[in-house]
């Protein structure tokens, strides 16, 4: 008798179980963050990358959507790859600056159809190697990838061993490095410094005691103020000479920086949705609020605000009525 | 009750008795069920036991009935499985063979509910380490027994308060176990045996882990709750002292048999065999004996029916001394106005020695040197 | 003189004569089975690092599955079903948790965290936990908090019910006891970082992830002492409750349960403190809260964001031990509690401040924390460590800077032990691990630890994880060597113990993620800084086994060796040292243990080897190299378990 009890017991705790969760089907690709919506407020939720020119994007973005749309904003931080799968699931409602992602747009954009462009953000992003310019001042030659064997003992560490160091930041940036290494025949490794802060923080290292360092990095970036470089010539870019990434021997394109929102989003996402599209600025606007986040260490918020106090002209355009 | 029992030929004392043994086994080990039953494993000794079968005999062929309102104490060292026996009576450790009876009802063959009716009305147990739970107070481990049975809590509550009354704990019941001595422990733990007012108490070493004096205070404890209420008791004990104090009748056990079973004044006067008669040396015997089993019979033409100080067959040996000693005559044993026989220096000076004067009542020597056989006739005897 | 000659034959009589004489037949055994098996393996694969011959691409198939899952994901049954319920659920209840904290705002959760910690554990913790909730608000951590408060809710209530479904089935089954046991044992020894990737490919990056990974770091240990605390329940008390005819429901229910409350309110602890652990790591796989803060905070190298939020952590850690312990200690006490305020009458007046507190915040309309209360510490923070940049990084003179220390640690130590590694041949890899974990255990322990080296080679990670090893090793010796050393120096001196006991705690406490900022700060980024982490991660639990070892040891055997006219220098040496072998021991393998975990970690901060492969894999959506990654970490930790593993093993993780 105590077992029928006990069975009784499982199938209304099952019966519970599966009345509570809807009786059917969850699609769990359609879930938003249990704590987006949270104060009852409508939401919009960014990603945020770990770049700091991104990082000016959303904090702008985030001040508009606030003071003039009455939204709340819930930003998440998501790496670039991991982003667009988010913002296929509907956990990130847009994704305000990529670097060109061929088989995430292949993907979720024209197979699986969840995720529609935005827009262009306004600025062109280009990928290259840099060598400090006090160094490049004093060695002009090794702005040819062709001499920069010659230099590979000047840009040695300890964690490049014997070869000369060539300083990567994130593994989750766009990169083909270690490709370009070989295929180049440099006598360098490819070091990632994990991300792009500590990246920053030894180029700042670097630049304090003057010493040579070899480095991937990225135009537009706020840093070439503080830290000026000079990129390195790699082999001119042509079109598909980046198709396999193993074969690659040539430099990075220029690409002009993507705006992505989800598709539900984009077609009922409202004033919100309306905005972000139209949101487009400038490589020195940009980094004019990149530099007061990273450089003078004020928070995003302070330096959306003093930005978008100096330039209403700019900005008006971009909010719905 | 009495008459759902089996009729066999000792069907006329089920009726007083409460729990009846037959032929019990507890072999431990593997296949261990096979061992009873082979008469060539059965006959050999533990260590050859185990080395042949690597099981454990706890308890070999044992039979014994329990009087009803008698204190029937199981006494033996350490291993000689006196507290698997105990347990084997209320099924907290399945027997390999046999059968045990309480009332008159075939416990082994009781279904799990029934067993459980058993445990929780019939028999109640107390535990050497007492057995508490820590985290309820005194007054909620008394009522514990009746809380599984499904009584309600105010019920209970005062049931347990009359019981924690009756062991004389009133003051403690809040406190929790770890906050009493190991006496007041132990009376916890007897008055949650009382609480479900059971049938039959059982002890299993109750008193062993206490100090010496607290030991005695609860044995007398013990002795006055089974004066007032004349409940059944089956009390294991290693110590002889207490079994003799306590006991009515007892059994001692060695490797799992039981070597003799009778009254305190059988066991130290005729030790069924040389262990027994080891064990016993110590006892001051003159303390357990009877003037009925040391007095011969009349001399009349000593005058001895007459003169010299009177005295009841069931004084102790130690009382008769004090008497002789005092008188300067022999003492008369006296049934009322009969009287049965005499005891003088010779025979209060053999129990006190231990040997067995010439004429005396006592059954001894011969029993003592004799084999299995016929000390099981010697516990047949005993126990019919 | 006379205790050379008293110890001596008791050393040589001792554990110590036998264990040397067994390892010697164990190495004399493995180098025969060497001596046959070494030129065969040369000459069918080179030696070198691990022969290409005998790897497995284990990463197209993982990344097909990967793929079919993301394609799937909305239609297939096993996740429209399954999966997606539990992720639905999972977001439901921390939805809910979450509203309901914010409902209470921060004047009701304050109050409310006080009011239990007053029932639970006092007065005085009732003080630190309602200061520990406004110092979050203070700095500005509020909605983070209550995000990883409710995310904590949520995990913590599914492992505790988890953990007690599995530990009841093995407390109360002897077989599934066993079966469960080595698992269980071998989920505690494994970093978190390793559960992060196969919820990840199941549930993509977000909460669900989170808290599913959170579950299965923090169940084990609540499964574990449940078993543990049921099998260990008095046999007495159960015999007597038996004797009592309990059904089998009551004999659990009213004396098995309650007998196995101590180790029961241990295993809530110790989850509780996991949890926290993990639902920090998590943020990389989306867990948002504090953790997030703290990780986009070194993403930056905002060491003054990242201690604004690495504080609350830590805050949190501390409160949620202390009153758990407490609780613990107060059920273990037998104190009278006498006081009016016992039972009902104190957690109603309890709960009655607590919803006047909330009602009150919510009418003055100041559920969210108010922004002018904020203390801002990022800024000053930070120009304290602009300023320690400046000043202590390079070039000061005599001792030279932090981060010359870090360059020449890894140039000195690290790259050394790297290259050596990486340039064994791959079976001498494998034997020396052999041989090691035969020597100190058993024949078992080396299978497993040479099994689990292997199939780091066969997963065609060698390199990868004998960069992490050579950090593992690295650390462990600095660890052992200063904890051993400040171990002993505190169990001869009260006065620096009870100075270090506090320290301790609180380091104890504190979730692996947080020791990160520091180490940044001071040493910036790579190799240098993760192992310095680890380092002070695992110091603390390497000091108090040493101290715990030394004070156990018997005091008649100390007293023997005093009485014998012994130094101090001899008694350590000749009694104490050897007689707390065990715990040495013991120290060494949490050394090890919890070292590796915060070595993966460092991945974060530029630590390369394979926390780097489990990072690169989560961020570039790559979770083929991630898994294989997760898997070698396991393959790792289970290695570096068995080979440090004596006989008997501790049932509490140090942290």
């Amino acid at each position: 008798m105590r077992v029928r009890t006990r069975v009784t017991a499982a199938v209304a705790g099952l019966g519970a179980l599966v009345a509570l969760s809807g009786c059917g089907k969850a699609d769990m690709s359609k879930q938003a963050s249990p704590y987006a919506n949270a104060a009852g407020a409508k939401t919009v939720t960014l990603s945020v990358q770990s770049w700091v020119g991104a990082q000016a994007d959303v904090a702008v973005a985030e001040y508009l959507l606030k003071e003039e749309l009455g939204y709340r904003v819930d930003k998440v931080q998501i790496d670039e790859i991991p982003a667009w799968d988010a913002l296929s699931q509907g956990r990130v409602d847009a994704i305000m600056e990529d670097w060109g992602h061929p088989d995430q747009e292949q993907r979720y954009i024209k197979d699986k159809k969840t995720i529609v462009p935005g827009g262009g953000i306004g600025v062109t992003g280009h990928i290259g190697w840099y060598v400090p310019t006090y160094f490049a001042k004093k060695h002009p030659d090794v702005t040819d990838w062709k001499n920069l064997n010659k230099y590979a003992k000047d840009f040695r560490t300890p964690e490049s061993g014997g070869k000369g160091q060539l300083m990567d930041g994130s593994p989750s940036y766009v990169t083909n490095d270690k490709a370009l290494v070989e295929n180049l025949d440099l006598d360098y490794k490819v070091v990632f410094a994990g991300s792009e802060a500590a990246q920053i923080t030894q180029i700042e290292q670097f630049a304090k005691q003057q010493k040579p360092f070899l480095t991937y990095w990225y135009k537009p970036q706020w840093l070439f103020k503080k830290v000026p470089m000079t990129e390195v010539k790699l082999p001119a870019y042509k079109e598909g000479c980046d198709a396999d990434p193993a074969k690659i021997k040539c430099a990075y394109p220029h690409t002009p920086l993507q705006k992505f929102l989800n598709a539900d989003f984009a077609k009922n996402g409202g004033k919100a949705a309306e905005f972000l599209k139209r949101f487009k600025w400038s490589e020195a606007d940009q980094n004019e609020v990149s530099l007061m986040i990273a450089d003078q260490k004020m928070s995003p918020e302070d330096a959306a605000k003093k930005w978008i106090d100096a330039n209403e002209a700019k900005w008006r355009g971009w909010v719905p009525k | 009750m009495s008459d759902t029992a089996t009729v066999t030929p000792a069907a006329d004392a089920a009726t007083d008795a409460v729990f009846a043994v037959r032929n019990l086994w507890k072999v431990f080990g593997p296949k261990a069920e096979t061992v009873p039953g082979n008469a060539e494993l059965t006959g050999l000794d533990p260590v050859e036991l185990r080395e042949r079968t690597g099981c454990t005999a706890a308890v070999r062929d044992v039979s014994f009935e329990v009087k009803k309102g008698e204190v029937f104490v199981v006494m033996g060292l350490s291993g000689s499985g006196k507290s698997t026996l105990v347990r084997c009576l209320t099924r907290l450790i399945e027997p390999t063979s046999g059968s045990v009876e309480i009332d008159g009802e075939d416990v082994l063959a009781m279904d799990k509910n029934r067993l459980r009716e058993l445990r929780r009305h019939r028999a109640s147990m107390v535990f050497q380490h007492f057995g508490l739970l820590p985290h309820r107070t005194v007054l909620d481990n008394v009522a514990y027994g009746l809380e599984i049975q499904g009584v309600a809590r105010a019920e209970r509550r005062e049931k347990a308060m009359k019981v924690i009354e009756k062991v004389g704990l009133e003051g403690l019941e809040q406190r929790r176990p770890g906050q009493l001595s190991g006496g007041q422990q132990q009376r916890v733990g007897l008055a949650r045996a009382l609480a479900a007012d059971p049938e039959v108490l059982l002890f299993d070493e109750p008193f062993s882990a206490l100090d010496p004096l607290i030991r005695r205070d609860m044995q007398e404890e013990v002795v006055r709750l089974h004066r007032e209420e004349g409940r059944t008791m089956v009390f294991i004990t290693h110590d002889l002292s207490e079994a003799l104090k306590l006991g009515d009748r007892i059994a001692l056990m060695r490797d799992g048999r039981v070597v003799q079973l009778g009254t305190p004044e059988e066991i130290v006067g005729s030790p069924a065999d040389e262990y027994v008669r080891d064990f016993v040396r110590d006892v001051p015997r003159e303390q357990v004996m009877t003037c009925r089993s040391a007095m011969r019979p009349v001399d009349s033409d000593a005058d001895e029916d007459t003169k010299g100080p009177a005295i009841a067959p069931d004084a102790t040996v130690s009382e008769a001394i004090e008497a002789v000693a005092r008188s300067g005559f022999p003492a008369r044993v006296m049934d009322g106005a009969r009287c049965l026989g005499v005891v003088d220096h010779e025979q209060l000076l053999g129990v006190v020695a231990g040997v067995t004067p010439k004429g005396a009542a006592g059954r001894g020597g011969p029993a003592a040197k004799a084999g299995p056989s016929i000390r099981k006739e010697v516990t047949g005897e005993v126990a019919s | 003189m006379a205790t050379a000659t008293a110890s001596t034959p008791v050393r040589d009589t001792g554990i110590g004569a036998l264990l040397r004489r067994r390892a010697v037949v164990k190495l004399l055994l493995l180098a025969v089975v060497a001596a046959v098996a070494v030129p065969i393996l040369n000459a069918k694969w080179a030696s070198g690092a691990w022969p290409e011959a005998l790897t497995v691409d284990v990463s197209e198939p993982l990344t097909k599955a990967s793929d079919w899952i993301i394609d799937n994901r909305d239609s297939h049954w096993l996740f429209t079903y399954f999966f997606g319920h539990i992720s639905n659920a999972i977001v439901l209840s921390v939805r809910g948790v979450y509203l309901v904290l914010l409902a209470a705002g921060w004047a009701g959760v304050t109050v409310a965290a006080g009011a239990i910690a007053w029932r639970v554990a006092g007065l005085k913790l009732a003080a630190l936990a309602t200061a520990a909730f406004a110092a979050c608000g203070l700095l500005g951590m509020w909605v983070p908090t209550m995000q990883t408060l409710a995310l904590m809710v949520v995990a913590v209530l599914a492992s505790v019910v988890l953990g007690m479904l599995l530990g009841l089935a093995a407390g109360l089954n002897d077989r599934i006891f066993r079966m469960m046991r080595p698992v269980l044992d071998t989920m505690q020894v494994l970093p978190a970082f390793a559960y992060l990737l196969p919820v990840v490919l199941v549930f993509g990056i977000g909460v669900p992830a989170a808290v599913l990974a959170t579950v299965v770091y923090s169940a084990p240990p609540m499964a574990r002492l449940t078993a543990l605390g049921l099998r260990g329940a008095d046999g007495g008390v159960m015999e007597a409750v038996a004797s009592l005819g309990a059904t089998a429901r009551q004999r659990l229910l009213s004396a098995r349960l309650p007998l196995a409350r101590k180790e029961l309110l241990l295993g809530l602890n110790q989850t509780i403190m996991m949890a926290l652990s993990m639902a920090v790591i998590a943020s990389v796989i989306g867990a948002g809260g504090l953790g997030d803060r703290v990780y986009q905070a070194l993403s930056t190298v905002d060491v003054g964001q990242a201690l604004a939020a690495g504080i609350p952590i830590v805050l949190l850690a501390v409160v949620l031990d202390r009153v758990t312990g407490a609780a613990g200690e107060r059920l273990g006490a037998h104190a009278e509690d006498n006081s009016p305020l016992r039972g009902w009458r104190g957690w109603s007046i309890a709960a009655a401040v607590t919803l006047a507190c909330a009602l009150a915040a919510r009418f003055a309309d100041r559920l969210e924390w108010p922004t002018s209360w904020v203390v801002q510490i990022a800024e000053p923070v930070n120009t304290a460590k602009d300023w320690m940049v400046d000043h202590l990084y390079t070039g000061v003179p005599v001792v030279g800077g932090t981060a010359d220390w870090a360059a020449h640690f890894t140039t000195y130590v690290l790259d050394p032990i790297r290259d050596g590694l990486q340039g064994l041949p791959w079976w001498s890899v494998l034997l020396i691990v052999a041989a090691l974990a035969w020597v100190i255990g058993t024949w078992q322990t080396a299978l497993t630890a040479v099994l689990a080296m292997a199939a780091i080679g066969v997963l065609d990670v060698w390199n990868a994880s004998l960069d992490t090893l050579s950090q593992v090793l690295a650390g462990v010796a600095v660890t052992v060597v200063l904890g051993f050393a400040i171990g002993i120096a505190a169990s001869r001196s009260k006065r620096l113990e009870a100075l270090l006991r506090p320290v301790l705690d609180v380091f104890q406490t504190m979730p692996q993620f947080v020791y990160l900022i520091p180490v940044v700060a001071l040493f910036g980024v790579g190799r240098a800084p993760a192992v310095a982490a680890a380092v002070v991660y695992a110091l603390p639990a390497v000091i108090r086994i040493t101290t715990q070892g030394l004070r156990q040891v018997s005091p008649a055997a100390m007293e023997s060796a005093q009485s014998l006219g012994a130094t101090s220098w001899q008694q350590l040496r000749q009694v104490q040292l050897p007689l707390a072998r065990p715990a040495l021991m013991l120290a060494l393998n949490q050394g090890v243990v919890l070292v590796l975990a915060v070595v993966v970690i460092g991945g974060l901060v530029g630590g390369g080897g394979l926390g780097y492969d489990v990072l690169a894999g989560l961020a570039r959506g790559d979770l083929a190299t991630g898994l294989v990654g997760g898997i070698a970490i396991v393959c790792l930790g289970l290695m570096l378990d068995r080979v440090t593993q004596p006989t008997e093993r501790r049932a509490k993780k140090g942290a």
